[in-house]
């Protein structure tokens, strides 16, 4: 009996030997706890259902930095999302793989996981659900997913992580999917002067700033209010009309034509970094866009009725611009463009 | 030659005797659907604005148009018995249940079900587009639906909304052949916080479900019939919800060229093509005959 007990466990030795090329470890992979700014709102739910874990965030990061996530190798998340321009590229238009151009300016992603809508026109309302439309977008990553899938699943650095993420090496596409939106859940940035001010942490305003603030609260924060410095509606603000024939706004999502043209109200953190501004970076400056809404905006039928009862304007003297673009600037967060 | 003609009327006899034998019907057998994509009665030719074979069509509002492309995704297949009995057709299944009609391919006018079971069929049921949960470009779980959708000369893929087009026309209109570009497909995006699905539903479903009735049974069982389709594409600008001016520009008015990738003015072609979802359930199809 001893013996075949014996025999039997040599059998099943050598075969575990045999059929395993690769042995798990059991990792300790600790949830990492989003630390929620003073004034910001609650984390979204779907951050409850996708903790970000130790690992988790380090693998979602080095797919957010891969090249490999793009047909032949050449974009990555991080081709237009730079770090060092709070994560927007510079340019009118996000330009993808083969020069490819596409309908809108890159959006800097910050603060995510506070936010309701993603992309311009909001059609993504849970992060997990984004990664896949730039890998499979003909102007951006133009691959798919289970491309993807192949040319990572060999290697041992992506190996390592998956198993030290989930507890096996196996990689599916949720899985890419929530690691990549758990790193990017923690692209918090609250540490600019004002946030420094308001925490009362020893700065203040110069004297241009504290005037551009209270331009600020009475001619901007209707719109880019909360300490995320938007609302998060949408609307249409008679900016220039982006002319590819693809655009209509938010009205491309949800076909009400009182949307055609609205756009989600981008946060003004950063916004120092992200130039040029606009869905399709039609304003090269902070200046330009404060001298349209000066100069008028265009009208429309669904013009924000706060544009209609001002004569489609936001007035402003030259003095008021400086101002307030003084103030903006203390929305810059160099802790977060230089992580 | 005697002998030959001996051997010649075993072999026939014995082939008859066979036949005999095998006398039970087959408990299931397949079912053709044959697309034709007409305007009106006349089967299109597609061409370019220069073509001189093209079919042209005139609108109700008198715009002469034409396709240079002309494409679609039936899904969501049943069959009706007699009985009323429902045999769906792996309706659940994007790979073995769903095809792409594309009218520049003609194997794809002819889609084949396979192991319908024998019974006498009064109606048929299918979807023009996708259902909303199977529309999510699952590349995993469809892989080759997703491959016939992806080639680049199908363009299938909806890839902002991360869904399937439905339907995709390119050709022109008017007599100075502007360019007319018309793809549908659901921009729907139910909230993803809320477990009943009852709260913010964002976007507009442009899936549509086409019932029919067969002017004849279809016979299935000794017999693999066809059921010969009518997709009359006159309703694309003269349909029974909508007549439709097309009109080139950026306006929100505008709907010929734009909105390629936009909810605005879709729904109107959706409606003409595949009903609009209610009281209208055929839209532009109808069954010309069934074939035993």
């Amino acid at each position: 009996m001893k013996k075949i007990i014996r025999n039997i466990t040599l059998i099943l030795l050598l075969a575990s030997c045999n059929t395993d090329d690769y042995n798990p470890v059991s990792y300790n992979n600790p949830e990492i706890k989003l630390n929620i700014p003073t004034g910001f709102p609650q984390l979204n739910d779907a951050v409850t259902n996708n903790k970000p874990t130790k690992y988790g965030i380090e693998l979602g990061k080095k797919l957010f930095f891969d090249n490999k996530l793009s047909a032949n190798n050449t974009i990555s998340c991080s081709s237009c999302h730079i770090p060092s321009n709070a994560f927007t590229d510079k340019k009118p238009l996000a330009i993808g793989i083969e020069g490819r151009i596409g309908l809108r300016n890159t959006p800097p992603i910050q603060n995510l996981a506070f936010m309701k809508f993603y992309n311009w026109d909001g059609n993504k309302r849970q992060l997990e659900n984004q990664p896949l439309v730039p890998i499979i977008t003909h102007e951006e990553m133009d691959s798919s997913i289970l491309e993807v899938i192949g040319k990572i699943e060999t290697e041992k650095d992506y190996i390592d992580l998956f198993n030290k993420t989930y507890g096996d090496k196996e990689i599916t596409p949720e899985r890419i999917y929530k690691s990549i939106a758990q790193y990017e859940y923690t692209l918090i940035s609250a540490n600019s002067k004002y946030d420094k001010i308001k925490r009362n942490e020893g700065e203040s305003f110069t004297e241009n700033e504290a005037q551009g603030y209270q331009i600020f609260n009475q001619k901007c924060a209707n719109c880019h209010s909360t300490e995320l410095f938007t609302d998060q509606s949408f609307r249409n603000i008679g900016f220039p009309i982006n002319p590819n024939t693809d655009e209509a706004g938010r009205a491309r999502v949800t076909g009400n034509l009182d949307d055609y043209m609205s756009f989600r109200v981008p946060s003004l953190r950063n916004i120092e970094f992200t130039a040029p501004y606009g869905s399709f970076g039609q304003f090269a400056t902070l200046k330009d866009v404060l001298d349209y809404f000066d100069n008028g905006v265009l009208n429309a039928e669904n013009l924000d009725p706060i544009f209609k009862e001002n004569n489609n304007r936001i007035p402003l003297t030259e003095e008021e611009k400086q101002a307030l673009i003084s103030f903006l600037k203390t929305l810059s967060d160099y802790e977060f463009i230089n992580q | 030659m005697k002998n030959l003609k001996k051997y010649l009327f075993l072999a026939v006899l014995s082939l008859a005797f066979i036949s005999c034998d095998d006398d039970d019907t087959p408990v299931a057998n397949n079912v053709t659907l044959s697309f034709n994509n007409t305007f009106d009665n006349t089967t299109i030719v597609l061409g370019e604005a220069s073509s001189t074979s093209a079919t042209v069509n005139t609108s109700e509002a008198g715009q002469v148009h034409r396709f240079s492309e002309l494409k679609y995704i039936i899904s969501n297949i049943r069959l009706v018995n007699a009985d009323g009995i429902e045999i769906p057709y792996n309706i659940n299944d994007l790979d073995n249940g769903a095809t792409v009609v594309d009218h520049s391919k003609p194997e794809t006018l002819q889609y084949v079900l396979n192991e319908i079971p024998t019974a006498e069929y009064t109606q048929i049921k299918f979807g023009l587009g996708i259902k909303t949960e199977l529309n999510t470009l699952d590349q995993v779980r469809f892989p080759n639906f997703y491959a016939a959708a992806e080639e680049n000369d199908t363009e299938m893929m909806w890839e902002w909304g991360t869904g399937y087009r439905f339907t995709k026309i390119e050709g022109f209109y008017d007599t100075d052949h502007k360019e007319l570009s018309i793809h549908t497909g659901s921009t729907l995006d139910e909230d993803p916080e809320d477990p009943t699905g009852e709260a913010l539903v964002q976007g507009v479903d442009a899936y549509r479900d086409i019932v029919l009735d067969l002017p004849i049974s279809a016979i299935v069982g000794s017999n693999a019939p066809t059921i010969i389709i009518k997709a009359d594409f006159n309703h694309l600008l003269s349909g029974d919800s909508e007549i439709i001016t097309l009109s080139s520009g950026s306006s929100m008015s505008d709907n010929a060229t734009p909105n390629i990738h936009t909810a605005v003015q879709m729904t109107k072609f959706v409606n003409n093509l595949g009903g609009d979802g209610s009281t209208n359930t055929k839209g532009m199809f109808s069954i010309t005959s069934v074939e035993n």
